[in-house]
């Protein structure tokens, strides 16, 4: 029995996988921007190591529709770099803390043709495999409205007033018929309390002793 | 009793009305399509395809959500009513008449009456088409709605 446990524990400990060492990169979904806004485009990397002093963050954009990616902003050996070529010149800030795993950009003064996908790639050596992440930026003359946002504003609203109403109209009775009680039982107990003083005021009058005539 | 049975018969057959209207797709229907509060579908090539109506009326979207919104809100309040009627019917002192419930229905009524006006009033007014049943089963529950609203209010409880 001892013999079988022990071959198991040997046959498990050999299959198990080694602790993971691939980097995870997170960045958001979706971005929705105004025409002429500034946005933060966040980038953030989970890795079982600390972070070393090699950490990089690499930055792609991608136009829509077109399949030609160009990269936009670099951070490596402590120093950030940013385009100082193409279409996003003096635009693109490299606002992240690389100590804290934050390789966030800022795009300024952004336009239509900015629509597009910017896509993260984050290295921690050691950590070096990972995948990137994209998010894809959607600018807007107007922000529309997210679908439901008024819908569930209204029912949220109606609802909830129906509700507080309803817990008032029964706070009120319940308050009210407390109040009706007391009034009763204090009104009951004056009655006792006041025939009882009554009783104390009438002192009999002292007894004087009147000269036999 | 046979009132009784009636009248949560009608309850319900209001509650049914209200729920198609709302779920069912077919508050405008053109030979090609047909849309509703929620989405919309059309006929290509003899194959359905379904699209969100966002991007299909995105200058009225904003009436759309609260023709939802309130449609949603008469649902609701109808079914509160029915439970708090059958409530009612068992702690209502004799003789009193079913104010809560009326109340309830009441409010239902009003909501379908503004959501199935708005959408009257501000969708589909420059298009070809013609409204379909859910629309038509709108205004009739808002009827049936007031006619439950009236006959709560009048209605006295008798003994059990």
């Amino acid at each position: 029995m001892l013999r079988v446990l022990a071959l198991a524990a040997v046959v498990l400990l050999g299959i198990a996988p080694e602790p993971s060492q691939a980097i995870s990169i997170y960045t958001g979904w979706e971005r929705h921007a105004l025409v002429g806004s500034d946005i933060r485009l966040s980038c953030s990397f989970f890795s079982w190591r600390f972070v070393s002093d090699d950490v990089s963050f690499t930055w792609i954009y991608r136009p829509d529709g077109s399949r030609e990616t160009v990269s936009i902003a670099h951070y490596a050996g402590g120093e950030a770099y940013t385009d100082n070529k193409g279409r996003f010149k003096d635009r693109v800030e490299f606002v992240g803390n690389p100590k804290r795993r934050d390789g966030s950009i800022l795009i300024k003064n952004l336009d239509f043709s900015d629509n597009g996908t910017f896509t993260c790639d984050a290295k921690n050596p050691p950590d070096i495999v990972g995948r990137p992440s994209s998010v894809r930026l959607l600018v807007f003359e107007n922000l529309p409205i997210q679908a439901g946002v008024i819908t569930g504003a209204i029912i949220g609203v109606v609802l909830g007033l129906l509700v507080l109403i309803v817990v008032i109209y029964y706070l009120m009775r319940f308050l009210v018929a407390r109040r009706v009680f007391s009034l009763s039982v204090s009104k009951h107990g004056k009655k006792k309390k006041e025939g009882s003083q009554q009783r104390q005021l009438w002192t009999p009058p002292p007894l004087t002793c009147y000269p036999l005539p | 009793m046979l009132v009784l049975a009636g009248i949560v018969v009608l309850h319900i057959t209001t509650i049914i009305l209200l729920l198609v209207a709302t779920i069912d797709n077919a508050w405008w229907v053109t030979e090609t399509a047909t849309t509703d509060l929620w989405g919309r579908w059309d006929l290509k090539n003899l194959a359905w395809h379904y699209s969100e109506l966002q991007k299909y009326t995105e200058v009225q979207s904003d009436f759309l959500q609260s023709v939802q919104a309130t449609s949603v809100l008469a649902c609701v309040f109808t079914i509160l009513a029915l439970f708090v009627f059958v409530a009612q019917l068992f702690t209502l002192p004799k003789g009193q008449r079913f104010i809560f419930t009326g109340v309830l229905q009441l409010i239902a009524c009003l909501c379908i009456m503004t959501g199935a006006s708005i959408y009257t009033a501000q969708l589909h007014t420059a298009d070809k088409g013609q409204y379909g049943h859910s629309y038509i089963l709108a205004w009739i529950s808002f009827v049936l709605t007031g006619f439950l609203t009236i006959t709560y209010v009048v209605l006295r409880k008798r003994s059990e």
